[in-house]
């Protein structure tokens, strides 16, 4: 055990701290490997620029999610919140152009807003995130449902733009995705409230007696989840045209996938979001391959499963190790 | 920790009469409010107390009861079953894969139920041998279920649910539902396996404490992966009764049930923590759930609002037990 723990101290901090990256490049190398057999258009620009684009949805809401999970903690009301939002998006705007700005930033506040709901119950009342966040995605379904029980409004061609514009070529939501993503990586490995998040994920015992502010710390991370829920439903609206009242119900427990693929401990404490932004790009990469394999949509599921069983305990063998 | 770990000893203990009584509120509170709430239910509607509309609670109250009663099983061991909606689902596109006659029954348990085994196990297996978390590993077996189940039907199950099925999940007995009755004997055989046999002492002992299971010699990981095979088992048992009681059968029947079972057990006392728990807890739990759908259905308010109503039920229950626990732990 202490070998272990001697080697990994003599190791740069850039290889260190992304150890949990490796499961995740080598498993996109394989699919390409098996990608570049499949069809020589699998590995050009273009495929790969398409499938980015596809990712943005499913990149955006795991980010979120990653940080809560480093935390010690978990969202299960990203695919309700998700939901309202879009619906919220479209259905405000209404095929209004003058209304886009103002309700872009009402919908991202509410979903921040959300977040630090979340966060405040989980503080006050003292139960496992896992309870609360449960109980406020029933909540935001409901009241979605009350809003609205079929797709509702329109929103205006220019805000496609968000789902399908190119931006020096480069897709623009998966872009801002990237962004974004880069942002709370620095966030996550320079600012001290980013290192508080995996001090509390990893022990929160400790974290508490050294005297880190836990309740500013959930409310972050709460709020981050909830916003980038907030950005989801937005670009899921900009897509579609229109806000749906399930659309998010998948996202719920298809976020977890990219960040327990990009390394994250679903314990917390250990993990980033850069491994998330790779796992969630793999995930697209592996549903691209199946699409060139012609392999049926049922099918990318069951891949999807294994490929989560598979790496989950693959980690877990490293844990053991470390 | 002063978290009692046994809990069917500690009752049958004596104990001044005090204590208890304290002991039994702590564990069976909620089972108190299951007259509060029918009374309301009575007092809000006077249709809610018919004979005909409690019979046909009990209807629905059977599959729920029966995923609880897995689930807290699972949950007492420290662990999360997610698949067993998707397991429901299975079982009931097994249900209507074959011809749909009343011979071809036999043969849709014996499937079904080999498939909850494998699924069982398997979810076991991950938690147990490869250390996978509970939430995650059930969650990718859902996932795979669902994978096969919409590879098999291609996205749209066809045939008949078997009559025998049906009389199974709908039918009525002098105004009793058969499948209450089955719930009733399954209950009671599987409270006594938990509460009063040898196994069920040790899933106590393991979800309790561990590491005691480990000193006592206890094979937790047996013990652990048994404990997911029941629950399995159990929903697959639920997704054939509801498949009976629905009468067709899609690809997503028995969805959310593997929230609404957390929340039965959750309201009925058992803890995400492991350790404790009973089976009566997981079936007021499931009576709490199905009686607020209704009543607040008979309120005439949008039926959106009972899912505002659960999810401020389960965060608030889970409130006031963790109060509770945090209260007398010190």
């Amino acid at each position: 055990m202490t070998g272990a723990i001697g080697i990994r101290m003599e190791m740069p901090w850039w290889l260190r701290s992304h150890a949990g990256l490796a499961g995740v490049i080598v498993l996109i190398g394989v699919v390409c490997l098996v990608g570049m057999m499949v069809s020589d258009r699998f590995l050009s620009f273009n495929n790969f620029l398409n499938v980015f684009e596809q990712t943005t949805d499913l990149a955006l809401v795991s980010i979120g999610q990653t940080l809560t999970i480093l935390s010690g903690g978990i969202d299960l009301s990203v695919g309700s919140l998700i939901s309202l939002t879009s619906c919220l998006t479209s259905g405000l705007i209404n095929n209004n152009p003058d209304r886009v700005i103002p309700v872009v930033l009402a919908v991202l506040a509410l979903g921040t807003l959300v977040g630090f709901i979340n966060a405040g119950l989980v503080v006050v009342l003292r139960v496992h995130p896992l309870i609360v966040t449960l109980g406020m995605g029933a909540i935001l379904q409901g009241v979605t449902l009350l809003y609205a029980l079929g797709p509702v409004g329109r929103v205006p061609r220019s805000f496609n733009f968000l789902a399908y514009g190119r931006l020096y070529g480069l897709p623009l939501g998966a872009t801002i995705a990237v962004l974004l993503c880069l942002l709370i990586a620095f966030v996550l490995r320079y600012l001290p409230l980013g290192r508080q998040v995996y001090a509390l994920g990893d022990d929160a015992n400790s974290a508490r007696l050294v005297g880190l502010r836990r309740t500013r710390i959930l409310m972050l991370v709460y709020g981050c989840s909830g916003f980038c829920c907030a950005a989801t439903g937005l670009y899921l609206a900009a897509r579609f045209g229109a806000g749906q009242p399930y659309t998010g119900v998948n996202y719920t427990l298809a976020s977890i996938t990219p960040v327990v693929l990009g390394g994250t401990l679903l314990s917390g404490g250990k993990g980033g979001v850069i491994g998330t932004l790779l796992g969630a790009f793999l995930i697209a990469l592996l549903n691209n391959l199946l699409n060139f394999m012609d392999v049926s949509k049922h099918y990318q599921l069951v891949a999807q499963a294994l490929i989560i069983i598979l790496a989950v305990s693959v980690y877990v063998d490293r844990r053991g190790m470390a | 920790m002063s978290e009692p770990l046994t809990t069917s000893a500690e009752l049958a203990r004596p104990v001044a009469p005090s204590a208890s009584v304290r002991a039994l509120l702590d564990r069976f509170g909620m089972v108190l409010i299951l007259p509060i709430l029918i009374g309301a239910g009575g007092v809000i509607s006077p249709a809610f107390v018919s004979a005909d509309n409690l019979s046909n609670l009990l209807l629905q109250f059977a599959p729920l009861a029966i995923v609880a009663i897995g689930q807290a099983f699972v949950m007492i061991v420290r662990g999360l079953d997610l698949s067993v909606g998707s397991m429901m689902a299975t079982a009931a596109v097994i249900a209507t894969g074959l011809s749909g006659a009343d011979r071809d029954v036999a043969a849709i348990f014996a499937v079904a139920f080999l498939v909850a085994v494998a699924v069982g196990l398997l979810n076991g297996f991950l938690v147990t041998k490869r250390q996978v978390s509970p939430f995650l590993a059930t969650l990718a077996t859902m996932i795979l279920l669902q994978g096969f189940r919409f590879a098999y039907t291609q996205g749209a199950p066809s045939g008949n649910v078997p009559p025998l099925l049906r009389v199974f999940g709908a039918g009525k007995f002098h105004g009793i539902p058969y499948n209450a009755l089955v719930l009733l004997v399954l209950a009671i055989v599987l409270a006594i396996v938990l509460h009063r046999s040898v196994f069920g002492r040790r899933i106590f002992i393991v979800g309790g404490n561990p590491v005691t299971a480990r000193l006592f010699g206890i094979r937790s990981d047996l013990v652990v992966i048994a404990c997911y095979v029941i629950s399995s088992c159990l929903a697959a048992f639920a997704g054939l009764i509801l498949s009976g009681y629905v009468g067709l059968v899609d690809n997503w029947v028995g969805q959310g049930y593997e929230l609404d079972s957390i929340v039965a057990c959750v309201v009925g006392q058992v803890s995400l923590q492991g350790g404790r728990g009973s089976i009566l807890g997981a079936l007021a739990g499931a009576a709490v759930i199905v009686i607020i759908a209704n009543e607040v259905l008979l309120l005439g308010v949008p039926i959106q609002v009972q899912m505002i109503i659960k999810g401020a039920v389960i965060v608030l229950a889970a409130a006031l037990y963790a109060r509770r626990e945090t209260a007398s732990g010190g």
